[in-house]
C-alpha cells in the first residue's frame, strides 16, 4: 500500500514539475526582446509642378517612413559627433538650418558672415551649398560633384576635420547605447546593430524628402497668383540673353529646379590668381582644364536666405551677385560659352533692372517649405521620457 | 513475328514523323519579322572629327573658332518608302535629343519594326515642329534644359551650339548659336507682336537604303558644322555676335543654312 501511495505521489510530483516546467517556459519566452517584424512603409514622393520625374535614390536606399524617420533624429541629435558633452555637439543640423533653405545662412549666431566651421574651429574649405530638392541632383555633390550620393556625405561630414571630426566607432557605439535607436534602427533597416551605412542612409532618406515647390513663382506657373509689373520684368530680364540671361544655367520655367546642377566658370576669377589654385574646383573631379574654376550653379530657390554667394562666399548680399554679373566678369581661357557678355565686363542691367531682377529672385522664396515642421527638430529624441 | 513489329515501330514510325515535319518546314509561314534601325549622329568640321574645345576652326566667314558643345532636336523622321509611301518613325517619343557630350544620346535604337523594304531617302524636321513644340513635353534633363523661355515663344531650343571666337579685335569671345522659335518685335526688346517657327525639314542626301526582313541596319547621320556658317548665307560671328535668340534675322539665315549640314552614311 506504501508503495502504491508512494508512487501516486511520485507521479503527480512529475505532473505538476512538467507543468511547472511549461509555465517556466512560457513565461521566458515573453520576457524574452523580440524585436518587432522588420517590415518598412514606402514613403511617397509627390511630383510638384513642371518637376523631372526622374528622382535620384539609390536601388539600395529606397525611401520609407521609418527610415525618414530615425533619419530625422540622427540630422537633429548633437551626439552624432560622438560626443555627449554640451560644448562637443554637432549635428548637420548645427549649420544646415531649415530657415536658411538649410545653410548656415549670413545671419548664423556662431558662423560669422555665413562661413561655417567644424568643431574644432577649422573653417570649411567652401561656403555651404542650399540642401533643398537633391532629389533631382544626378550630377554629385559639394561645389565640384566630387561626392556622387547623400550617403557618402553624411560619413564625409561625421569624420571630417573640417566639421564633426568624428570617430566612427564611437559614433557607432554611442548610438547603440542610446535607449531607444537600437530599436528605429532595426525598425528601418532590419537590424539593431548600428553601422554607418544606415546611419547615412536613414540621414539621406530625410534629406531627399526637403522639396522646395511652393514660392510665389510655382503658384504663378500655376496660374493660381500673377507677379507684380517689377517681378514679371525681372523674369524676362531672368529669361532672355539680351536680358540677364540666367536661365540656361539657373532654369526657369522648363526647368523649376532653378539650376541644372552642371559646373560653370562663371568669371569670377583670372587663370592667374589664387583661386584658380583651388583643389577644389571641378578641374579636379574631371582633370578637363575646361572646368578650371567651374562649380556648380546653386538652386536660386530660397536664394535671399542663402547667402553668402558663390563657392568662397566673396559677395555678402544678392545686390553684389547682381552687380558682379553686371559689370565685373573676369575674362579667362576657362570662361564658360554661356557667358557670353563677359566681353563688356558683364550684363550692364541699370539700377531699375537690377531691382525688377531682385524682385523676380524673390519670388523664389518659399516660406512654406522654409517653416514646414516636418522638416523641423523632432519634438523629443528616441531616449527622452 | 517480334522484330519485324519492333522495326516498324522504332525505324519506320520515325523516319515518318520525320518526313511528316520535314513537309511541314517547306510549307510558307507567316512568321513575324523584327526589322530594327539604329540612328547614330557624329560630329565632323571641315571632314574630320569635332576637336572641342580648341581654337583651330575657321569658317567661310574667316572667323578662328572652337566649338564648346552641340545640343539639338530632330523629330518626325520619314522613310520614304520607293513605292511613294512614307513610313514616319513613332519610337515611344518621335523628338529625339542628341548631345555631343552624352554619348548614349549619338546612338538612337529606334524602338518601332519598321516594314522590310526598300527606301528611297530618309528626311526629318530639324528642331520640332509648332504643334509638338509646347513647353514641358521634356520634364527631365538633359532634354528639360533645352526649354526656350516663354516669353520668348515658349517650348524647346532646337539647337545650341556654344563655343568661342577670335573677333576682329583678337579677343576670344564666347557664341551661343541658339536656334528656336524666333520673335517679331514691335519695339526691341520689349514688346513682341509674333512668333516664328524656325523648324526645317531636311531631306538626307544618298540616303536610300534596302532594309530586309530581320536585318538590323545602321544609318550614321552627320553634323557637317562648318555648313551652318557656309552657305547659302555666309554667317559672320563678327556681325552677329554672341547671342542670337532675338535676333529673328541671324536665326532665320543660320536656318536656311541648315539645309546642308546633315549627310548621311548608310551602313
Amino acid at each position: 500500500m506504501l508503495n502504491i501511495r508512494k508512487h501516486k505521489v511520485i507521479i503527480v510530483l512529475i505532473i505538476v514539475l512538467l507543468l511547472l516546467s511549461v509555465i517556466l517556459l512560457f513565461s521566458c519566452k515573453k520576457e524574452d526582446p523580440t524585436p518587432p517584424p522588420y517590415q518598412t512603409t514606402p514613403y511617397h514622393i509627390e511630383i510638384p509642378f513642371g518637376f523631372p520625374t526622374d528622382l535620384n535614390i539609390p536601388a539600395d536606399n529606397p525611401m520609407t517612413v521609418e527610415g525618414i524617420e530615425l533619419g530625422r533624429y540622427l540630422f537633429y541629435d548633437g551626439r552624432l559627433s560622438g560626443r555627449t558633452h554640451p560644448d562637443s555637439l554637432m549635428s548637420c543640423s548645427t549649420c544646415h538650418l531649415q530657415a536658411n533653405s538649410f545653410e548656415c545662412g549670413i545671419d548664423h549666431p556662431v558662423f560669422t558672415g555665413g562661413f561655417p566651421h567644424g568643431i574644432t574651429g577649422k573653417p570649411t574649405p567652401h561656403v555651404m551649398l542650399p540642401m533643398v530638392n537633391l532629389l533631382w541632383n544626378h550630377t554629385g555633390y559639394l561645389w565640384n560633384g566630387a561626392v556622387q550620393n547623400i550617403e557618402d556625405i553624411v560619413w564625409m561630414g561625421i569624420v571630417a576635420v573640417h566639421e564633426m571630426n568624428g570617430d566612427t566607432n564611437r559614433v557607432k557605439e554611442l548610438f547603440q547605447n542610446i535607449p531607444g535607436y537600437p530599436e528605429l534602427f532595426h525598425t528601418a533597416f532590419g537590424s539593431e546593430t548600428i553601422t554607418m551605412k544606415n546611419i547615412g542612409r536613414a540621414i539621406a532618406q530625410f534629406i531627399r524628402t526637403f522639396i522646395s515647390a511652393n514660392s510665389k513663382f510655382d503658384n504663378y506657373l500655376q496660374g493660381k497668383v500673377q507677379l507684380s509689373p517689377s517681378e514679371l520684368s525681372g523674369f524676362i530680364l531672368f529669361t532672355t540673353e539680351e536680358g540677364a540671361d540666367c536661365f540656361h544655367c539657373h532654369g526657369g520655367s522648363g526647368n523649376p529646379l532653378f539650376t541644372t546642377h552642371l559646373f560653370y566658370n562663371n568669371g569670377k576669377d583670372s587663370i592667374f590668381t589664387g583661386p584658380f589654385e583651388d583643389p577644389r574646383d571641378r578641374y579636379h573631379v574631371t582633370g578637363d582644364p575646361m572646368d578650371y574654376g567651374a562649380y556648380k550653379a546653386t538652386t536660386l530657390r530660397n536664394i535671399a536666405v542663402t547667402g553668402p554667394y558663390m563657392h568662397d562666399g566673396r559677395f555678402a548680399t544678392l545686390d553684389e551677385v547682381i552687380e558682379f554679373y553686371s559689370h565685373h566678369l573676369v575674362w579667362s581661357p576657362y570662361i564658360n560659352p554661356l557667358m557670353h557678355h563677359i566681353n563688356n565686363g558683364g550684363i550692364q542691367l541699370t539700377p531699375s533692372e537690377k531691382n525688377d531682377l531682385k524682385a523676380f529672385l524673390a519670388t523664389l522664396h518659399d516660406e512654406v517649405f522654409l517653416t514646414n515642421p516636418a522638416f523641423g527638430p523632432p519634438e523629443k529624441f528616441p531616449d527622452d521620457k | 513475328m517480334k522484330l519485324p513489329a519492333l522495326f516498324g515501330f522504332f525505324v519506320i514510325l520515325p523516319v515518318i514523323v520525320l518526313l511528316a515535319t520535314g513537309c511541314k518546314k517547306d510549307k510558307p509561314t507567316d512568321e513575324p519579322s523584327q526589322q530594327t534601325l539604329i540612328l547614330q549622329f557624329d560630329f565632323l568640321v571641315d571632314g574630320e572629327g569635332l576637336q572641342a574645345d580648341t581654337m583651330i576652326y575657321v569658317n567661310e566667314a574667316g572667323n578662328h573658332y572652337m566649338v564648346n558643345e552641340i545640343q539639338f532636336f530632330i523629330s518626325d523622321v520619314k522613310l520614304n518608302h520607293s513605292e511613294g509611301n512614307i513610313y514616319q518613325i513613332q519610337d515611344s517619343k518621335t523628338i529625339h535629343y542628341i548631345d555631343s557630350d552624352l554619348p548614349e544620346t549619338q546612338s538612337w535604337h529606334v524602338s518601332d519594326n519598321i516594314p522590310a523594304g526598300t527606301y528611297s531617302s530618309i528626311s526629318f524636321i530639324f528642331g520640332i515642329n509648332e504643334e509638338k513644340n509646347q513647353s514641358l513635353i521634356f520634364p527631365n534633363p538633359p532634354e528639360s534644359f533645352m526649354f526656350w523661355p516663354e516669353h520668348l515663344g515658349g517650348g524647346y531650343h532646337y539647337m545650341k551650339l556654344n563655343g568661342k571666337w577670335l573677333d576682329e579685335n583678337q579677343q576670344v569671345r564666347p557664341f551661343n548659336f541658339h536656334l528656336g522659335i524666333g520673335q517679331i518685335y514691335y519695339s526691341f526688346p520689349d514688346s513682341i507682336s509674333g512668333f516664328v517657327q524656325n523648324y526645317f525639314q531636311v531631306a538626307l542626301p544618298n540616303s536610300s537604303f534596302t532594309l530586309e526582313k530581320n536585318q538590323t541596319r545602321k544609318i550614321l547621320i552627320t553634323m557637317n558644322i562648318e555648313n551652318w556658317f557656309r552657305s547659302p548665307h555666309t554667317y559672320d560671328h563678327d556681325v552677329w555676335g554672341g547671342m542670337i535668340m532675338q535676333n529673328q534675322e541671324a536665326m532665320k539665315m543660320a536656318c536656311e543654312n541648315g539645309a546642308d549640314v546633315f549627310t548621311v552614311i548608310i551602313e
